[in-house]
């Protein structure tokens, strides 16, 4: 304790405000670097580690606001994710039907749900513990791979989670779809979201303004 | 005749047979039972027939029902019991509810053919119900034979019997025709049935609902957050996650049920 205090009116001393400055500048300029790290990763199995790591020390912060959170999680999931990809599979069928300002539309709101949904989860982190398992490898298919992994929470109870991913043209593995104990979150949004379709008289529009309103009411 | 014609014909039969055995719970409740079908050549056809809810309209009815039950009986039971029993006393109780349904799971096990299976719930048994002072205690899962669930129907799934149409029934929840029946066959192999009187099976089924529904308060919570359109993502997260428990909760292969994969690489 008295190293650590001593330490900190030294630095006070030495007109610490600018070193501080600096070092955050030397944090915010680094971060890019590390995660174009992890995007680099050869292997799915490495890939979801790192992504698993990443996500721990970037949005489960507890002293950074929603807002805050939102947008790095939003940064990582662009990075990490097939965005577009998971958006057109989960519109399915109607996908096609869509006109080109639709989609655009639908897109920007459907990545709007996925980033208001899922990012202030991470503020309720308590310590679990993110394992990496087996690999498995589409026999048919060598640019898709299934990443098995648990995440243990501390009071011993834990959850297993499989995550989809794809290797892309550069290489780079991305995500496609997370399944949470068997329950695949891509293939339930996309019946989720025929279902609303058909319910507003079959088409895209309905859908897009369902969404508009969730969004806004989130 | 084309071969997608032949199945959409047998699907189409099939939702038919089942709306009419059904439509009599449709009319006892004064309800207009069955889903229409869409026209065949559209997309929406094809998701009516993924969907395998002919009975959508009633269905949607019983779950509002639920819903109203949830948040008036369940949710606040739930919470008075988080409130009045501590963590460790809330083990206890899932233990010993566990613990109680050994014979069901036991025999399933058995029945699916899965002697590994079956050894860990033997083995649980007569740790928790020695050691453990007549399952209060999960001592085994601490020496590493961990709790699994089995029931008829995961049974009938097994040997290869379809689910049927997609049910969601008043206090119940969601299932389907082979679940229920299996529900009925796992009666005769849980002990309260032989033991106890039915006050006692009831509270059992309280306790055991009120447990679970707070240990998920959190998986539900998040579920209804992201979602607009709640029955449909109970309906198909609820089949996705019995379908996991069929495979013993092993990963999918993906020779037979491959994941996601995008149009363009199919």
């Amino acid at each position: 304790m008295k190293t650590i205090s001593s330490a900190v009116s030294l630095a006070r001393r030495a007109g610490a405000r600018a070193f501080a400055a600096g070092f955050l500048i030397l944090a915010v300029a680094w971060q890019p670097a590390g995660a174009q790290d992890f995007m680099s990763a050869k292997e799915p199995g490495a890939f979801i580690d790192e992504l698993g790591a990443a996500a721990i020390q970037h949005l489960t912060d507890k002293t950074i606001n929603s807002e805050e959170r939102r947008s790095r999680f939003r940064d990582l999931m662009h990075k990490a994710f097939n965005v577009p990809g998971i958006g057109r599979f989960v519109l399915g069928r109607y996908w096609n039907q869509a006109t080109e300002e639709e989609r655009q539309e639908y897109m920007r709101l459907f990545e709007e749900l996925v980033v208001r949904t899922y990012a202030d989860r991470f503020s309720e982190y308590s310590g679990e513990k993110f394992a990496v398992g087996k690999v498995q490898r589409d026999a048919e298919r060598a640019n898709y791979a299934t990443v098995l992994t648990t995440i243990s929470r501390p009071n011993g109870q834990s959850v297993r989670v499989d995550w989809r991913v794809r290797q892309e043209e550069d290489q780079s593995w991305r995500v496609v779809d997370i399944v949470i104990e068997g329950v695949s979150m891509s293939v339930t949004q996309r019946s989720e979201f025929a279902s609303v379709i058909e319910s507003k008289g079959g088409t895209v529009k309905g859908l897009i303004d369902t969404l508009r309103q969730k969004v806004q009411g989130a | 005749m084309r071969f997608p014609d032949l199945v959409h014909r047998r699907y189409r039969r099939r939702g038919f047979r089942a709306c009419a055995a059904l439509a009599l719970f449709a009319l006892a409740g004064g309800l207009g039972g069955c889903a229409t079908v869409p026209p065949k050549d559209s997309p929406a056809y094809q998701n009516y027939v993924e969907r395998n809810d002919p009975l959508e309209p009633m269905n949607r009815y019983f779950f509002e029902v639920n819903r109203g039950l949830d948040e008036l009986v369940l949710k606040p039971a739930a919470a008075a019991y988080n409130a009045a029993l501590p963590n460790p006393v809330q083990d206890s109780v899932r233990a010993f509810i566990n613990n109680l349904r050994t014979p069901i799971v036991l025999a399933n096990d058995l029945m699916q053919g899965e002697g590994d299976r079956a050894y860990i719930t033997l083995s649980r048994f007569i740790v928790n119900t020695s050691i453990g002072l007549l399952g209060v205690f999960d001592v085994a899962s601490e020496i590493g034979l961990e709790y699994h669930d089995e029931d008829f129907g995961q049974t009938m799934a097994v040997a290869g019997m379809g689910s049927g149409p997609y049910l969601m029934l008043p206090l119940l929840g969601p299932t389907n025709p082979r679940d229920l029946v299996g529900k009925v066959v796992d009666f005769a192999f849980d002990p309260l049935t032989y033991v106890g009187g039915t006050d006692t099976r009831i509270a059992r089924t309280s306790v055991d609902t009120v447990d679970y529904r707070h240990r998920n308060r959190k998986t539900i919570e998040a579920l209804e957050e992201g979602s607009i359109d709640f029955y449909s993502t109970v309906r198909d997260a609820s089949r996705q996650r019995r379908k996991d428990e069929i495979r013993n909760r092993r990963p999918q292969d993906d020779q037979t049920s491959p994941g996601v994969i995008f149009e363009d690489d199919q």
